[in-house]
């Protein structure tokens, strides 16, 4: 299988929760991503369930597209950021 | 006088200071079912006692503190009130809102607003308790700041009084001046210069005229379940770090408008984050009266003095300004909040002036982006209204005016209204919102950042898509600002229309539905641009300044919005709202 090496980071909440900025992970598509998430991390539980992203939370790829379903195809060297979808200031 | 729906008095008071005439004028239940109360009602009230188009610091025009239904039920964050006014910084339409036990005091008073007309002869407190009115004087207390104020008549007063106040900045009408009570200011548009110009350093409200719930056992389980949801993760971010949250994550997208709109990344965004600060400081959280959120973070500058700490706050006095020093933002927030000045707007007309400063335009050398000195300098200068302080106290819009050089182009305000924190070049559907904004420039009358940050549309590339989901969140806010409850709870709600009507029969016996509350909220968004006509405005002011629309974003190349495409934006929203 190609090796599909990406980088995700944390922000906000989901940081706090995870305990850790940023990691390394090998993910087909971002359900996938997600899975191994919640698996490493049992304190994401209110950021990730059953491989999908509650409400409150959103994906961005490379600091460019927000993404929410599981589906996304994910590709080698990716960043994807896990935040708050709620912006308000 | 008619009998009232439940959760309403069904009146207001009109009270002119310069004469301490006061009348209690009936609302038809007509009104209150299509305005419902804050900012809804205000802007009917607005619009019924302008009716000689007043010059917004005329004494003869209205400043209206508006409550609403909800105010006083056991709903969580229902304890708020609006505060509406023709602003002295836009000349359009200003509904400010701000929290707590003012919103529940002045209810009591037996009244669903108060509209104050006239100026007073002397600085003076306007005291209403019970519906009993009279002016003390206040002139002991000119120079005061906003907390000093509060306490002091509360003290003078005695038990039970909630006081709204102004600090320095609202007795020398500086144009972005606010209005405080306990802390949290009503902060946009200059409401506080509007107050000052009526001569009244506060107002203080006492009451006893409590309103009868519809439903009251049906209301308090669901506002039981309310609170119970609103403690889960769709608001942890509030609880937990604050909107100040938002500063790492802003600038990692490259989105964190940072000295004076010339870049969306500041490199020294980390040491003012508010998980930085809090590692060094001490920090501690408040919420507003009847609120379960708990949003506030204060966090201590060494004495016994916290300082509130917001995104919007952050963002103006630390990056737009090019600073990074966390000992100055704070100290700088401290002092806008003493003088009881607008945050956005102090940051963003000081970061103008030191660009304009930067590129020659403006002789005073000392402004210079990165300079905590010059920032704490530039906003005691404001406050104080001297030197080139009495200038930038008019905000960037008449800044620009007297410095001449095109600098208009890089004032960022839209109807005179400095920008909040959104980089609108990389948040395109915001910068539709910024445009079209009926107050000017705004975050909370549109939450158009909202469509940025999710997968409905390319943020740095919007097609005409991203007009309805606009038009969705200006119209959400318009009825969360008229029920009035907290933006922070959007996330509580599934299905927000629906869950609103419930809210509102309960309290008040009415059958409203979802469907009617969505042509609710649109009514109240013509009748605030009912005002903006009213008061001379044009199509040509639905845009923003050139800076924005000339180049793309320096730090980000893909984050260009061309004037046709801004113009095909506003154009497409002026035609879906039917203007």
């Amino acid at each position: 299988m190609e090796n599909s090496l990406m980088r995700v980071e944390f922000l906000g909440i989901p940081r706090e929760r995870a305990g850790i900025a940023d990691l390394e992970l090998d993910a087909e598509t971002l359900g996938q991503l997600l899975t191994t998430l919640e698996r490493r991390f049992p304190s994401l539980s209110d950021v990730v369930d059953a491989g999908r992203l509650r409400a409150s939370f959103v994906a961005n790829l490379n600091g460019d597209q927000f993404i929410r379903d599981p589906l996304t195809r994910l590709g080698s060297g990716d960043c994807v950021l896990i935040l708050s979808a709620d912006a308000g200031g | 006088m008619s009998v009232p729906p439940f959760g309403y008095h069904g009146c207001y008071l009109r009270i002119d200071v310069s004469t301490g005439s006061v009348a209690r004028v009936p609302i038809s239940d007509t009104v209150l079912r299509q305005f419902i109360g804050g900012s809804g009602l205000g802007t009917w009230l607005l619009i019924e006692e302008s009716q000689s188009r007043p010059d917004a610091l005329a004494p003869e025009a209205p400043l209206i503190f508006v409550f609403s239904p909800l105010v006083g039920s056991p709903l969580t964050t229902s304890a708020k009130f609006a505060v509406v006014s023709k602003s002295p910084l836009t000349d359009r339409i200003n509904d400010s809102l701000a929290s707590s036990g003012f919103a529940i005091a002045g209810k009591q008073c037996g009244c669903d607003a108060l509209v104050v007309v006239g100026r007073a002869s002397e600085l003076s407190t306007l005291v209403i308790d019970d519906a009993r009115v009279r002016i003390d004087t206040a002139e002991d207390l000119r120079g005061a700041s906003c907390g000093a104020t509060e306490t002091a008549i509360k003290a003078r007063l005695g038990a039970g009084y909630q006081v709204a106040a102004i600090g320095p900045a609202g007795e020398r009408a500086v144009r972005y001046a606010t209005i405080s009570h306990d802390g949290r200011h009503a902060g946009r548009g200059g409401s506080g210069a509007v107050l000052g110009s009526k001569n009244l350093k506060a107002i203080a409200v006492r009451g006893t005229q409590r309103c009868e719930w519809a439903h009251p056992r049906e209301l308090a389980a669901y506002a039981k379940a309310l609170s119970k949801r609103s403690f889960g993760p769709a608001t942890a971010k509030y609880r937990e770090l604050g909107t100040a949250a938002n500063l790492l994550t802003f600038n990692r997208l490259g989105v964190l408008p940072t000295r004076n709109f010339q870049s969306g990344t500041f490199e020294e965004a980390a040491a003012v984050s508010p998980e930085e600060i809090s590692h060094t400081r001490s920090r501690t959280r408040a919420s507003c009266v009847a609120c379960t959120i708990g949003c506030e973070h204060i966090y201590s500058l060494g004495d016994d003095k916290g300082v509130r700490l917001e995104y919007e706050t952050l963002f103006a006095l630390g990056p737009l300004c090019g600073v990074g020093e966390p000992d100055a933002v704070l100290r700088a927030a401290r002092l806008c909040d003493d003088l009881g000045i607008d945050t956005i707007s102090a940051g963003g007309t000081i970061a103008f002036a030191m660009e304009c400063v930067e590129r020659g335009w403006l002789n005073e050398p000392w402004l210079k982006f990165g300079s905590g000195d010059a920032l704490l300098r530039a906003i005691d200068l404001i406050g104080r209204r001297e030197g080139i302080g009495d200038m930038l106290a008019d905000g960037s819009r008449r800044a620009a005016a007297a410095i001449g050089h095109d600098s208009i182009s890089i004032a960022p305000q839209v109807k005179g209204l400095e920008i909040p924190g959104y980089e609108p070049r990389a948040l395109q559907t915001m910068a539709l919102g910024f445009a079209v904004g009926v107050r000017g420039a705004d975050h909370n009358r549109s939450g158009a950042y909202e469509v940025d940050f999710s997968d409905k549309v390319d943020r740095r590339n919007v097609t005409v898509d991203a007009v309805r989901h606009a038009i969705a969140t200006e119209d959400k806010a318009a009825l969360m600002d008229s029920l009035v409850v907290c933006k922070f709870l959007r996330g509580v709600f599934e299905d927000f229309y629906r869950e609103a009507a419930d809210m509102l029969n309960l309290v008040t016996g009415w059958d409203t539905t979802g469907d009617e509350l969505r042509d609710t909220a649109r009514r109240i968004v013509h009748l605030k641009r009912q005002f903006n006509l009213l008061s001379g405005w044009t199509p040509a002011e639905d845009t923003l300044p050139d800076r924005f629309l000339d180049k793309a974003l320096e730090s980000d190349p893909a984050a260009a919005l061309s004037r046709d495409q801004l113009g095909t934006l506003v154009t497409e929203y002026h035609r879906q709202r039917g203007w």
